[in-house]
């Protein structure tokens, strides 16, 4: 082709690629994950140059995690990229774990060639098909014109109302066609005013009740009303429980703050809820792992129930009134002051009564003491990662948080393998924060390979391996319900964990005796990068209280 | 509860996938579907469903759908034409 003398440069046309790299930038999003392959070269040809950080993760669902790392330390959309096929499948996890935490991010995948979908080409899965029953909404990209769009709308879902993953798979020769780069960010779809007679039967039902509880879920954070919350429990005095997700929104300084509830809950906080005649449930939706026997749950209440999503109403349990808005406009409403002195004193009492103790079982290092040393240890900025099973449970029932943003744990999901690569999405999205991430030797081995991301980005994360040479968790339910037949949760062929963090320029150390806690987690912390803090415990110690399955949570066990 | 039929129209902005994603949600949600027609020029679907459940878990969860614009619930609104 000949070359024409006068070419008019046209600086809105280029790539679908670099358009998706500017958009991101646009965007504001400052840190991206993936991994690349075949069908995403393009975008990462575009990344190469294009002043936009990416964080190469050693496997595609530990850039999946580091996204919702990253959406749930900071409250802005997380980001993650792989490959078709294989990339895309690994993503999956992620996505369902973000679907069911309710974590705004936008997941970029490529697909094969327009030409050759439907035909089996290689690395080719119909991701779209994939993403239905896992994503909050999913598009893949058919028309180049309709890219920047599709970008648009993708954040704008991942974030509005509830918020949640949202899937774009862009086939490669979309990633290379000429677009105009005409770019328009997302924004936030506001949500439907409420009716002022709902307000009325709200308050109405506030004033009547005698022994209120307010049951706060991850809605709270998510729709970033924590100051409403807390002034809303101080003018109204009601005394509060939290989920999993819940945990922070109520300082656990606050009088009639009674903690967790549920399955592994605190007994106050159960049998308080079992008491109340009035439910106010704000973000939260009936899990059954908070509920128990859902029958006898909160069996007297009504139920207030406030939430952004209309489907959670009704959804388990029936209410007497709800209200679906925006938490920050409504709880201010509903902050009226009430008479309730004698609930309250009751309430007080019942946390005097089962407030925690730490008489360690065996002379072994004790985690919830050590859990609970550690809180004390960190500063209020700290964000704290876990992954799942029985230290989870430790941290969420030891661990102090002022903030939701600051304790993150798969909670709908309960994901094995969470921990590692959320942290180092935390570390990205709150770069002067220090971030430790609690693990067990069960969960830890299963995103093992995001070591290899800390040590290529030098990144400053403390990792606290809870070590008790079992699948803690499985084993617990297998020593209550199974007759003690311990199925293939025996670990103690686990390698040297210390050995493996070394490998990867980790510092570590391991302690095995409760004289070298302090001084361990003291080491740790003061340590300049990384550290591996290998903790080694008796393989016997159990989670206490327990509701077992199919029982009120009136009922806890608090001993084998 | 006895199992219940009725009838739903859903209005939706149309995609390749749209049949799938209200046929999954529907499945996944504990609702058979005994009749299904689409029109993909009104871009309507009418259904009949049958659960245990009731219908208004199946209508919340379909108006979650990025593409439905609307739910009707057409047993609802035979019944109060012949009551
Ligand atoms: C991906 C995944 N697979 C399996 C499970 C089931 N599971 C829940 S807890 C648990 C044991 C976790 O062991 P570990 O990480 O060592 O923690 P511990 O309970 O010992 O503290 C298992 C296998 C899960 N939650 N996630």
């Amino acid at each position: 082709m000949a070359v024409t003398a006068i070419t008019q440069p046209q600086a809105n046309i280029m790539r679908g690629a670099d358009l998706l790299v500017s958009y991101l930038k646009q965007e504001g999003v400052d840190t991206v994950f993936g991994y690349p392959g075949g069908a995403i070269m393009p975008v990462y040809d575009a990344l190469y140059d294009a002043g936009l950080k990416h964080v190469l993760c050693r496997h595609e669902q530990g850039a999946a995690f580091a996204a919702v790392g990253y959406a749930r330390a900071s409250n802005r959309v997380g980001v993650c990229i792989a490959t078709s096929g294989p990339g895309a499948t690994n993503l999956i996890t992620g996505l369902a774990d973000a679907y069911m935490d309710s974590v705004p991010i936008v997941a970029i995948t490529g697909q094969v060639t327009s030409a050759v979908i439907g035909t089996d080409a290689f690395q080719e899965i119909d991701v779209l098909g994939l993403s239905l029953a896992c994503t909050k909404h999913s598009f893949m990209v058919t028309d180049k014109d309709d890219l920047a769009n599709v970008l648009k709308q993708a954040f704008t879902i991942a974030k509005s109302g509830r918020p949640g993953p949202v899937l774009v798979d862009i086939p490669k020769d979309i990633q290379l066609a000429e677009v105009e780069a005409i770019i328009e960010t997302s924004h936030y779809d506001p949500i439907p005013a409420v009716e002022h007679t709902d307000l009325k039967a709200a308050i109405a039902l506030l004033e009547q009740a005698k022994q209120p509880i307010v049951y706060v879920g991850g809605g709270v954070g998510m729709a970033q009303a924590v100051d409403q919350l807390q002034k809303f429990i101080e003018v109204t005095g009601i005394p509060s429980v939290t989920t999993l997700k819940g945990i922070g929104a109520i300082p656990t300084t606050s009088p009639y703050a009674l903690g967790m509830l549920g399955m592994h809950g605190n007994r106050a906080a159960n049998l308080s809820v079992h008491d109340c005649d009035l439910l106010v449930v704000i973000g939260a939706r009936f899990d059954d792992r908070v509920t128990g026997h859902l029958a006898t749950f909160a069996q007297g209440a009504k139920v207030l129930h406030l939430d952004i999503d209309p489907a959670e109403i009704d959804k388990i349990r029936d209410c007497d009134v709800s209200i679906c808005g925006n938490l920050v406009t409504l709880l201010p409403e509903l902050a009226v002051p009430l008479e309730i002195k004698e609930w309250q004193q009751k309430c007080w009492d019942l946390k005097q009564e089962f407030g925690t103790s730490y008489n360690a079982p065996y002379v072994s290092i004790y985690a919830p003491q050590l859990l609970r040393q550690l809180s004390d240890k960190l500063p209020h900025n700290a964000v704290v990662t876990c992954d799942v099973g029985q230290h989870q449970m430790w941290v969420a029932q030891h661990m102090r948080f002022t903030r939701p943003e600051n304790h993150l744990s798969s909670a709908g999901l309960g994901t094995m393998g969470f921990g590692l690569p959320a942290g180092i999405g935390a570390r990205h999205a709150r770069p002067n924060d220090p971030v430790v991430v609690v693990s067990g030797d069960g969960s830890f081995m299963m995103n093992v390979q995001e070591l290899g991301t800390i040590k290529r980005e030098q990144l400053n994360v403390k990792i606290v391996l809870i070590d008790n040479q079992r699948l803690g968790m499985v084993r617990q339910w297998q020593q209550l319900f199974f007759e003690e037949r311990y199925s293939e949760t025996i670990l103690t062929d686990n390698p040297d964990f210390v050995a493996i963090a070394k490998a990867f320029d980790i510092e570590a150390r391991c302690i095995t005796q409760q004289s070298e806690v302090l001084s361990a987690l003291d080491e740790m912390l003061k340590s300049d990068g990384a550290y591996l803090l290998h903790v080694r415990i008796h393989e016997a110690d159990n989670v206490w209280p327990l509701v077992p399955p199919g029982a009120s949570n009136a009922d806890m066990m608090e001993s084998v | 509860m006895s199992l219940q039929q009725s009838s739903l129209k859903v209005s939706v902005n149309n995609s390749p996938e749209l049949l799938e994603r209200v046929l999954r949600v529907a499945r996944h949600r504990g609702f058979k579907v005994e009749l299904l027609s689409w029109n993909s020029e009104s871009s309507t679907l009418e259904m009949t469903v049958s659960s245990e459940r009731k219908i208004s878990l199946l209508s919340k969860q379909l108006e979650k759908l990025i593409d439905v614009t609307q739910v009707v619930n057409l047993t609802e609104i035979t019944q109060e034409q012949r009551a």
